[in-house]
Formats: C-alpha cells, sequence, structure tokens
C-alpha cells in the first residue's frame, strides 16, 4: 500500500460507476432475523441490492449466508423483519419463482438423473427455459449429458447445476458457494459468464463464497455478515473509499477512536496500524492515511468479529 | 411436473407392474384350475343326490393358498417403498431444493407428486383385490367364510382403502421425519397398528351384532357367510358356563356343569343321545350365538373403506400443512 492522502474526507457514491441508490432494488430488506429454535441463524438483517450489481456475500463459517440466501429464495419463511425481492415479499407463485435462481451449497439435483433429463425437466417446470444453452455448455465442458449425473465428479456437477440456473433465464440468481467444487479456470470461466449475463442486463447476482480474490474480480457489491449480523453492506468503492488505514507512531490512539470507527488495530514496538471507518477528515499529523484493499478490509471485519476484545489489542510483543 | 415425477419414479412403476404382472399370472393359472376342480366336486355331488357340504375340500395349491393369505401386507408395500420415500429420499438429497426453485409452486409440485402416488397406490391394491376375489370366489361359495377377520382384509373393496391408506401414512411420515428409513419403520408399525385397532376393536362395532339363543341339541346355524363373534352356552340359572380347555363337551356344555346321569354322554362310544333325565337336564342349558349376518358384508366393507379413506385423507391433509408451512 502507498500513503496517499494525509487528510480525506468521507466520500460518498463515485460518479462515473453504479448510479448508486438511484437503480431500484433487486433485494431490499429490513430488520430480517430468523430463529431456528433457540438458534439464531439471522439477525436484524437490513440490506440493499441494486439491480445489476454482482454482490459478494462474505462471512465466516455459520454467519448466516445461507439463510440470507434462502430467506430471499422464499425456501424459508422470516422470523421477523421485511423481505423485498423483485419488488416483492418472497411467495410461492410461478411469476415470482421464475425470476429466481437459487442455487444451494449442496449442488442438489437428481443424482440417478442425467443432464439431459434435467434439461428436459427444466423445460416442463419454467415458462423461459434455454435448454440449448445448458447443451452447448456442457458439451463445449465435454461433461457427458447422458451419463447420470451422480457418476460426474463434484466439479462437472457443479458445472451442470450451474448451467440449469443460468438456463432459467432468472433477474435474480443466488448462488451459495458456486465455486467452491470449481478448479481456478473454471471459477475464472464461470465468474466471466456471470459477469457478462448481468453486462447484458437484467440480470442481479449475490453470491457467497469464501474466495475474496475471485469476488473482488467480478463483484461491485459486498455484503458481509458475521455472527448472524451485518457488518457491512454496499457498493464496494464506496466502501474502499470510506474506509483508510492509518500508519503512525505508537502512541494513544484514544483520540482516533472517539472520532472514527477503528475496525481493527496492530501495533508494533515503532508503529500502530489502524483500519478505521472515517467519519471525517483524519486530522493527526502523525499519521500516515493510505487505501485499503477488499481482502484486508474484509479480513479486518472478519478478525474483529472473531474476538472484539483481543482484535483491539492485537499487540506484537517486543520480542517478536 | 407429471414428466419429472414419471421420470424419478418410472423404475418403481416397472417394478410394481412386474410384481403385479408376476401375481396376475399365477392367480389366473391356478385360479382357473380350482374353479374346474369346484365344479367337477359339485358336479360330482349333484349325481349323488346330497352332499350340500363340500367339506374337506381344499381347492388350490398350499403356496397359492399361501400366497393369496399374505396378501394382508401387500398395501403396506406400496407405502414403504413408493410412499415413504416420496417426500424423504428428495429431502435427504436435497433435491426438493431443486425443484422448489423451479417455476413451480410447492402446492403444485404436491398435488402432482401426491395425486400419481395415490393412484397408483389405488391400482395396486385394486388389481390385487380383483384377483384374490375372483380366485377366492369357489372357496368362498363352498367355506362361507369371506366375513371372517383375515379374509374380509383382502377381498373387495377395502385392499384399495389400505393401499390408499399405506401410501398416505408413507408419504406422510415421510414428509415429517425427512428421512428414509424411520419413515419406512414408522409406515410399517403405523399400518400393522392401525390395521389391527381397527381389525379388532372396531369392526366388530359397526352395527350391533345379533345374539341368538338355541336349544343346544338342536344347535343353531345363520345362513350364509356370516361372522360369528361370540358363542358359548347359557346355564340353568342364566349365567355363561366357563368353557375349560381339559373339560370334555357335550353341545357346547361342559362335562361338570351336567349331572351325573349324563356321564354315559362322555363314555360311550360313537354319538350317544341322552337318557331322559339327562335330556331334561339338559334343556336347561342354551347355547347363544353372536354374529354378524351374511348380508352385512358390503355394509361393512363400505365402513371399513371409509374410515381408511378419512385416514389416509386426514394424513394427507397433515403432509400438505407440514410441506406448505414448513421452511424447505
Amino acid at each position: 500500500m502507498t500513503p496517499t492522502e494525509n487528510v480525506l474526507g468521507p466520500v460518498g457514491p463515485r460518479p462515473g460507476g453504479h448510479g448508486g441508490s438511484s437503480d431500484p432494488a433487486a433485494v431490499r430488506t429490513s430488520g430480517l432475523t430468523k430463529h431456528y429454535g433457540r438458534v439464531t441463524a439471522l439477525s436484524d438483517c437490513t440490506i440493499n441490492v441494486p439491480e445489476g450489481r454482482i454482490s459478494a456475500l462474505i462471512g465466516p463459517n455459520g454467519a448466516g449466508k445461507t439463510t440470507l440466501l434462502r430467506l430471499l429464495a422464499g425456501l424459508a419463511r422470516p422470523t421477523s423483519g421485511q423481505v423485498t425481492v423483485n419488488g416483492v415479499t418472497p411467495h410461492q407463485d410461478p411469476a415470482f419463482l421464475a425470476d429466481i435462481g437459487y442455487l444451494a451449497q449442496e449442488i442438489p439435483l437428481y443424482r440417478r438423473l442425467t443432464a439431459e433429463d434435467h434439461i428436459r425437466a427444466g423445460a416442463h417446470l419454467n415458462p423461459r427455459w434455454d435448454g440449448e444453452s445448458v447443451r452447448e455448455r456442457l458439451t463445449g465442458l465435454k461433461i457427458p449429458l447422458n451419463r447420470a449425473v451422480g457418476k460426474l465428479s463434484g466439479g462437472q456437477r457443479a458445472q451442470v447445476a450451474l448451467a440449469l440456473i443460468l438456463a432459467k433465464r432468472p433477474r435474480l440468481l443466488l448462488l451459495d458457494e458456486p465455486v467452491a467444487a470449481l478448479d481456478p479456470l473454471a471459477r475464472k470461466n464461470f465468474l466471466g459468464l456471470l459477469a457478462d449475463g448481468v453486462a447484458a442486463g437484467g440480470l442481479t447476482v449475490i453470491l457467497s463464497s469464501h474466495l475474496v480474490a475471485d469476488l473482488e474480480r467480478v463483484s461491485d457489491h459486498l455484503i458481509m455478515l458475521a455472527a448472524s449480523r451485518v457488518q457491512l453492506c454496499g457498493e464496494i468503492d464506496d466502501l474502499l473509499a470510506e474506509h483508510r488505514i492509518l500508519v503512525g507512531p505508537r502512541k494513544d490512539t484514544t483520540a482516533l477512536e472517539r472520532s472514527h470507527r477503528v475496525v481493527q488495530v496492530t501495533r508494533t514496538p515503532r508503529q500502530t496500524t489502524l483500519l478505521a471507518r472515517l467519519n471525517g477528515p483524519v486530522i493527526d499529523p502523525a499519521f500516515q492515511v493510505s487505501e485499503v484493499g477488499l481482502e484486508e478490509l474484509v479480513l479486518a471485519y472478519l478478525g474483529e468479529d472473531a474476538s472484539p476484545t483481543l482484535a483491539h489489542l492485537n499487540t506484537v510483543g517486543e520480542d517478536q | 411436473m407429471t414428466w419429472l415425477v414419471w421420470r424419478q419414479h418410472r423404475i418403481q412403476f416397472y417394478v410394481g407392474a412386474a410384481l403385479l404382472a408376476a401375481f396376475a399370472i399365477l392367480i389366473v393359472i391356478t385360479g382357473v384350475q380350482v374353479a374346474d376342480q369346484f365344479r367337477s366336486a359339485q358336479a360330482a355331488c349333484a349325481m349323488h343326490q346330497g352332499c350340500r357340504h363340500l367339506g374337506g375340500l381344499f381347492m388350490g395349491s398350499h403356496i397359492v393358498g399361501f400366497l393369496v393369505i399374505s396378501t394382508l401386507g401387500a398395501p403396506v408395500l406400496v407405502g414403504l417403498f413408493w410412499g415413504a420415500p416420496l417426500v424423504a429420499a428428495e429431502a435427504e438429497a436435497g433435491t426438493t431444493q431443486f425443484a422448489w426453485m423451479q417455476s413451480v409452486t410447492r402446492r403444485h409440485w404436491l398435488v402432482v407428486k401426491i395425486g400419481w402416488m395415490l393412484v397408483a397406490a389405488a391400482i395396486w391394491g385394486g388389481v390385487i383385490s380383483v384377483l384374490v376375489t375372483w380366485w377366492s370366489s369357489p372357496n368362498n361359495a363352498e367355506q362361507l367364510n369371506q366375513f371372517n377377520p383375515g379374509r374380509f382384509d383382502i377381498m373387495d373393496l377395502v385392499p384399495v382403502a389400505y393401499s390408499l391408506f399405506a401410501m398416505a401414512l408413507g408419504i406422510a411420515a415421510g414428509a415429517l421425519l425427512r428421512r428414509v428409513l424411520p419413515a419406512m419403520a414408522v409406515t410399517l408399525a403405523g399400518f400393522i397398528g392401525v390395521r389391527a385397532v381397527v381389525a379388532l376393536w372396531l369392526r366388530p362395532h359397526y352395527m350391533s351384532a345379533v345374539t341368538v339363543f338355541y336349544k343346544v341339541t338342536s344347535g343353531f346355524t345363520p345362513p350364509g357367510a356370516f361372522w360369528q363373534i361370540a358363542q358359548g352356552v347359557v346355564g340353568p340359572n342364566g349365567q355363561v358356563l366357563p368353557q375349560p380347555n381339559n373339560t370334555p363337551l357335550f353341545d357346547g356344555v361342559p362335562q361338570t356343569a351336567l349331572p351325573a346321569s349324563c356321564s354315559s354322554l362322555f363314555n360311550g362310544p360313537g354319538n350317544p343321545s341322552p337318557t331322559a333325565s339327562c335330556a331334561q337336564a339338559l334343556s336347561h342349558f342354551r347355547g347363544f350365538l353372536t354374529y354378524q349376518p351374511a348380508d352385512r358384508f358390503w355394509t361393512f366393507q363400505g365402513i371399513e373403506t371409509g374410515i381408511f379413506l378419512a385416514i389416509a385423507f386426514a394424513l394427507i391433509a397433515v403432509t400438505a400443512v407440514v410441506l406448505l408451512r414448513r421452511d424447505a
């Protein structure tokens, strides 16, 4: 990272990129909460994903990513709070379902049926169905159409499921760790396909993954969950603009912490590094301010969640 | 949706159809033999002018006879192998998440899937029942036992209702438990339990049984294929006599309840007739028979069918509520 500015104001939506809040929302939730028995899977989740975004859903295991996606797909019902998808509350209606593509982490396919069977089933069950695209895509990937899906490799199965979900031509794609089973090249190709689909218009994607580098390449929006709560939600450009890394001499940082939200503090004998969400200019000239990358930002929030107290006192000892 | 149901379950359909076909072939071949045997036995009787009773004539081979009786268990097979996995296997494999994310509502999915399964169950029960009923008709005409528990349950209408019930039970258990093996266990236990409770405790009371008292020496047999519920002897003081196992009986009256003048009845060879004083003593005893008359057979079939259809309907309703309300 390179120190660039000493003084930086909080930055709003940037011109030139997406229109920010002016786009209609593909997904909007408010206070969305889901309990399973005594377990809180999702708590007070308020997010807004404008149309035409590829939104990265990031969070540690058990943070509530799958729960959120299932609530959006209408597979689960919220305990409380509101959810609006493509302008309506998820409900059992062919028109609503036709607009949603949801691919669960387990890649649910009928193991004894072939890819071709799935393509035909899709044709019977969906108003818009581009079965030919699946055949083309799978043939291109040298995946046999007439072999039972259960006999394909994990990666091939994932490719079949992804091709099928795209053939449905949904307006909102919800993908739960879709690329986990794919090799790096297949991953790159698939993400490129998604980006093309979104660029062609009429498609919004929310995809969860642990592979931040992959997500960084295609996504322009970020939802970060930890411990069943939303930590961050917004355009990635905006989020990066709001956060800065501050590096300065080792000294008391309480003044900084009072005016900005410090996400992470790292102390060494000679210097202190802060990752903070700025509420205004950094006045203290002793600190050098530099931009933050998506991965650093994500890791900082993940670390904060893991143990809030320790993250604040994340001091590297003298003798290390 | 029907296409998917067919594609998913066609193997089960082929297996079921093959089993039915094999059973049908066996039943038709042996059934024709049984009918021939019955006709020639009747003709022989007619020539000898007077065997109203073909008594010990056994018709059909033991193996086929056993197979026919064992169709008592046929209905539960559809519940075990078609019903229980219907939702549970999809829940286990997660494929409900495939089906329910197509542009098809869960209600539609449920109606089509359960609808075809119920049709299949009705066909299964119906075909088996038609075959068994036809095969058994000479036996029924001869032995007049079609109203008896065990025979009543494998003929005419009720096997269809049992099959629908078993299917609904399997589907409901699978939907509630979401695991195939536990659902199968519950289906088996539930089927046997409900069938036993209905057959043993409810069926005798569909209509109040008829009780007839008669002189022990003359005896009494109702016409046709009646269902005997209870039989015994009432003593001179109006109390039902216990019938201990090791006591010899004369016309249902235990030796211990009779005076010494009747002892010759139990000692002599052949069919001794009672002495005058013994006949006097016997006249104070009356036999009784509690039974359901033969002409109630179809009423009972109808009531039992109604009960099992109602239970099946309730189970389907529970399944629908669970699947439509619960998170996928």
